[in-house]
């Protein structure tokens, strides 16, 4: 009877046991789930805060026409005149050249260093190169005052050295990195029997590498080159001493000033206040759409290797 | 043939541009930073600092062969444009014994700076007008010295970039781990697990000018924590996220399902396999997730600009008006944008890049160590 009843005792003490060491469990899961959810919260409060603030001039008893805004080629705020559309122009172009630039470059260097470089020389190449990535974007910047702006000072039909090619040539230097690491690992992936493949067929080497290797590597690169992209058109600082910082009128020249979005954004940002600052808001929320489209693309392209794989 | 040949020629060709690049940007930074850094550089405040100091000079017959040599403060000065610069102190000197207006020890060091002893100017004094006067003034026992401490060090960049390197951290990594955690651990595939996955994304993609300008508007204005290493941090911390997030979860799904199993198996409960089990065999990977991010916070300055302050002083609070600090990287854009100074910038760069360089030798040899066992 007495065991019994100590026994039952033991076992009804064990389940509570059992629901309490539940209960912990899942509390600590939901503190889990609740610390994953805070990425999402940061992203929405992001996009809620830059959008409700950087739409609000367009709306209103003093609402500035959107039209205006996104068309206009001049940014005069003591004129309450705020067009963004030859900021935008000087975006795309400069990302466009950068691109156009810096992927072939990196593509090949990264050739070189998957297929070609000795093993030697990869361990010389390739810590430098992600010493390169490292650096901060301000130090690229300091370069481009101190050389790139004097060189193309010298050479440039207009009297100031900062231009929309400075910014060409430093955004190419600080995409590179990104468009080399990432184009490597892709074609490191590629199957040896690819290769091999290739070579027993009777081609080349070069043959191999170019008809065979790259467009097997395709994807990443791609999403390497819409990576470089994202931070060509992100960057602020290093293009921000470099730019000229156009008050007006699309560029026709690489010799012309230009003024990307993110520089308008920093350069007033400190002394902004009233529909001044809520229109710097407003480039913010041009630059995030453009770079939504760009984010929208890596992931597309990254989910479809994904799938392949 | 001719193919083969124009293929291999552009491979070294851009292969060598891209270096080249490179060698050039270091050497830049280099030739032009190298000649600015010294101990002084690194230990330094970066403004002058001017106190006034009561002393108890000492008549003292004590004499040396030198003229540098002032008795009555025991101390070697040297003659510099506007002031005298103490050069070597002797033993028991009274500036070491130097008191501040609010009655505090303030040790006169050497490299300080005397610009005024009471109310005169020594600006245009010689070397024996000044010995004379400190010895006539000798008698009255306390005197009252103008002592300026040179600047022009990063010591408040590099304790404040500590600072916020600390209280990102701080914040960002158990919230990043935990999140890992989740999504490897616990999560299972569906809805919710694809929105926080493509959340994770977006805040990758966002541009760090983008995180400044939610940090000022939210952190700064709407939260009143004003220009702060704080409101610095808590921006930072969202941005480093998706780093931590996802270097964390790559090593947590390295480790083989067999260690889970058998914790399980041997009785334990879910959450105990995940902290004794799961978590210690991931510790590389957090390791390097917490390198990179220091790297990321030691290279960021768009989103720190507009969100900490770019005050070149160490922050006494961590919200309100003495919290706003420049880190060494903030500091370095302000001196080229606001000053023009490209030499003293390059300096600052000399010490970030090795900082970097440093950094990712951490995180190599962490993984090597690390992933050789298995």
């Amino acid at each position: 009877m007495m065991v019994k009843h100590l026994l039952k005792n033991t076992e009804a003490l064990e389940s509570i046991n059992m629901k309490t060491t539940k209960i912990r469990e899942k509390i600590i899961e939901t503190v889990f789930f609740l610390c994953a959810l805070i990425s999402v919260i940061s992203v929405v409060a992001i996009i809620a805060f830059v959008f409700s603030k950087g739409l609000k001039p367009f709306f209103g008893d003093h609402a500035y026409n959107f039209l205006d805004f996104i068309t206009g080629v001049r940014w005069d705020p003591e004129n309450n005149q705020y067009g963004v559309f030859y900021m935008i122009a000087g975006s795309v172009f400069a990302t466009a050249g950068a691109i156009i630039i810096g992927v072939p470059i990196g593509l090949l260097t990264a050739v070189f260093i998957a297929e070609v470089a000795p093993k030697s020389l990869v361990k010389i190449i390739k810590p430098a190169i992600e010493l390169l990535a490292g650096i901060p974007s301000v130090i690229y910047g300091a370069f481009g005052m101190g050389i790139i702006i004097p060189v193309i000072e010298k050479i440039s039909p207009q009297p100031q050295g900062q231009s929309l090619l400075a910014v060409i040539c430093v955004l190419t230097i600080m995409i590179l990195p990104t468009i080399i690491t990432l184009s490597e690992s892709s074609l490191r992936a590629v199957p040896k029997s690819y290769r091999e493949a290739s070579l027993g067929l009777g081609a080349s080497k070069m043959q191999t590498i170019f008809r065979t290797v790259i467009p097997a590597a395709k994807s990443g690169i791609l999403s390497a080159t819409v990576l470089g992209i994202g931070r060509a058109i992100g960057e602020t600082m290093a293009v921000m001493m470099i730019a000229g910082n156009a008050i007006g009128g699309i560029p026709t020249s690489i010799w012309d000033k230009v003024r990307p979005l993110t520089v308008n954004i920093s350069m007033e940002m400190g002394y902004a206040s009233g529909t001044h600052q809520e229109m710097l808001f407003a480039t913010g929320v041009v630059l995030f759409v453009f770079i939504m489209f760009v984010n929208i693309t890596v992931i597309r392209i990254t989910h479809k290797t994904v799938e392949k794989d | 043939m001719i193919k083969d040949a124009i293929g291999k020629i552009a491979l070294y060709v851009a292969s060598s541009l891209s270096v080249m690049t490179l060698v050039i940007i270091i050497g830049f930074v280099f030739v032009k930073g190298l000649p600015g850094i010294n101990f002084d550089f690194l230990t330094r405040q970066w403004q002058d600092k001017t106190t006034f100091v009561n002393v108890t000079l000492q008549n003292t017959e004590d004499t040396d062969l030198s003229d540098s040599y002032i008795p009555s403060i025991r101390a070697y000065v040297e003659h510099s444009e506007e002031s005298f610069t103490i050069i070597k102190l002797k033993d028991g000197s009274s500036l070491e014994k130097a008191k501040n207006l609010k009655n505090e020890t303030y040790e006169v060091k050497k490299k300080d700076m005397i610009t005024k002893i009471d109310s005169t100017n020594v600006k245009d004094m010689s070397m024996e007008e000044f010995s004379e006067q400190m010895n006539s003034v000798a008698s009255q026992g306390i005197t009252r010295l103008k002592v300026t401490r040179p600047g022009g060090g990063i010591q408040p960049m590099l304790i404040s970039t500590l600072y916020i390197i600390l209280l990102s951290l701080a914040i960002a990594a158990p919230v990043g781990i935990l999140s890992a955690l989740y999504l490897t651990e616990y999560a299972k595939k569906g809805k919710i697990l694809g929105v926080i996955q493509f959340a994770i994304q977006m805040l990758a993609g966002i541009p760090s000018i983008i995180y400044g300008l939610f940090g000022m508007l939210v952190f700064v204005q709407l939260l009143k924590m004003q220009y702060s290493i704080l409101a610095g941090a808590l921006t930072l911390s969202i941005l480093l996220l998706p780093t931590i997030i996802s270097t964390t979860s790559e090593s947590l799904k390295a480790i083989p399902k067999g260690y889970r199993e058998s914790s399980l198996g041997l009785g334990a409960t879910k959450l105990q396999t995940n902290f004794r089990v799961v978590l210690p065999n991931a510790l590389p990977g957090i390791l390097v997730a917490i390198i990179l991010s220091i790297g990321r916070i030691v290279g960021e300055s768009a989103a720190l600009i507009w969100t900490a302050g770019t005050i070149a002083q160490v922050p006494s609070a961590l919200t309100g008006n003495t919290a706003s600090a420049a880190t060494l990287t903030t500091k370095l854009y302000q001196l080229l944008k606001e000053e023009g100074d490209v030499a003293s910038a390059c300096s600052i760069a000399v010490v970030i890049i090795v900082l970097i360089w440093i950094l990712n030798l951490l995180s190599k040899w962490i993984t090597k160590r690390f992933t050789v066992k298995e």
